[in-house]
């Protein structure tokens, strides 16, 4: 009994040492691994190219001066991955803020609004209880101009014995006015490696 | 006689222990290339223009395109970094590096948008992927 819990103990310390030491990665220099599956770094590319080309098209620049109001609408995942959308969506949004180019509201959304705040807050209004001078008073959230909406697609090949994984992000930003895609763009991130790799 | 000595060294000793006067940051010359040996040895960066992207509104932003041909197939790894005036860091989408494929004799170029009309200056660094 003792031999074996001692030979259980000593199995046990022999594949701790041999686990690979947890560590931090710094995004702005990671060379490792590349995965089948989509990784931040995949994002990031595509977020980096959709704005860029955005603020470049002079399509979220209103002559006027001012800030144009974008509103997320849906971001489709047809990949075999579970994926959320704003690890895309929350990059072009923090990047167009930064630009001083546009502002996202979070009062309306397709699901009802993004920050349900938004509403609650005017629920204060004709209370007692609530100093009235400062409730939100009606008329005061701004419409949206612009709408991001788009789509993330997966196909998968088999390429001699690698497995080539196709992954396309594509943005359209829409004109609410005109019902007009202003910009368009698609971000294509090809992948080949091993046959076994799985890519959900 | 002595006491003019002293005065001096006293003089001296004040001046001494004064502080610095403040002076105006000192701005250091940025290269707006950088490519790492790797590179260097199997590539040459054939162009590189940068000019202002004027926009509806009036302002404009940098945009810079450089071109690179490889002397044989490599991997090259590729970021621009943007700066203000001041020479502080004008922050863009991402940090990471872009990767791009050469193949040999193939010109390639590429551009990048600064990601704010602050943007004044950049530093564009051409290194190879490990």
């Amino acid at each position: 009994m003792l031999i074996r819990a001692l030979a259980i103990s000593v199995g046990i310390a022999v594949l701790a040492g041999c686990a690979a030491p947890t560590r931090y990665i710094d995004p702005a220099a990671d060379d490792g691994p590349v995965a089948m599956t989509m990784d931040y770094r995949d994002f990031e590319k595509a977020a980096t190219d959709a704005v860029e080309d955005m603020l470049s098209s002079g399509a979220v620049n209103n002559p006027d001066g001012s800030r144009y109001i974008m509103v997320v609408s849906r971001i489709t995942n047809d990949t075999m991955q579970r994926i959320d959308t704003d690890q895309l969506t929350k990059k072009i949004r923090v990047s167009l803020l930064r630009s001083g180019k546009v502002v996202t509201t979070t009062a309306v959304g397709l699901n009802g609004a993004e920050d349900e705040m938004n509403m609650k807050a005017r629920e204060l209004r004709d209370s007692e209880e609530f100093d009235q001078s400062a409730v939100q008073r009606k008329g005061t959230l701004q419409a949206p101009d612009l709408s991001l909406s788009g789509k993330i697609l997966q196909r998968n090949h088999k390429v001699g014995k690698e497995q080539q994984v196709e992954y396309y992000i594509q943005l359209s930003l829409t004109e609410l006015a005109s019902g007009l895609a202003i910009w368009e763009g698609e971000t294509p991130i090809i992948k080949r490696g091993s046959d076994k790799s799985v890519t959900w | 006689m002595k006491s003019l000595f002293l005065a001096s060294l006293l003089v001296l000793g004040l001046v001494g222990c004064a502080s610095q006067p403040e002076t105006n940051t000192t701005m250091i010359d940025r290269q707006e290339l950088r490519v790492d040996p790797e590179v260097v040895y199997a590539a040459d960066v054939t162009e590189l223009f940068k000019s202002r992207l004027t926009l509806p509104d009036g302002s404009s932003l940098l945009q810079v395109q450089f071109a690179v041909e490889a002397r044989s197939d490599t991997e090259l790894a590729w970021k621009v970094t943007w700066f203000d005036d001041l020479g502080r860091v004008v922050k863009g989408v991402g940090e990471s590096y872009r990767q791009a494929t050469l193949l040999t004799g193939q010109p390639r170029y590429f551009k990048a948008t600064a990601p704010h009309s602050r943007a004044t200056s950049f530093q564009l660094h051409l290194r190879e992927p490990k």
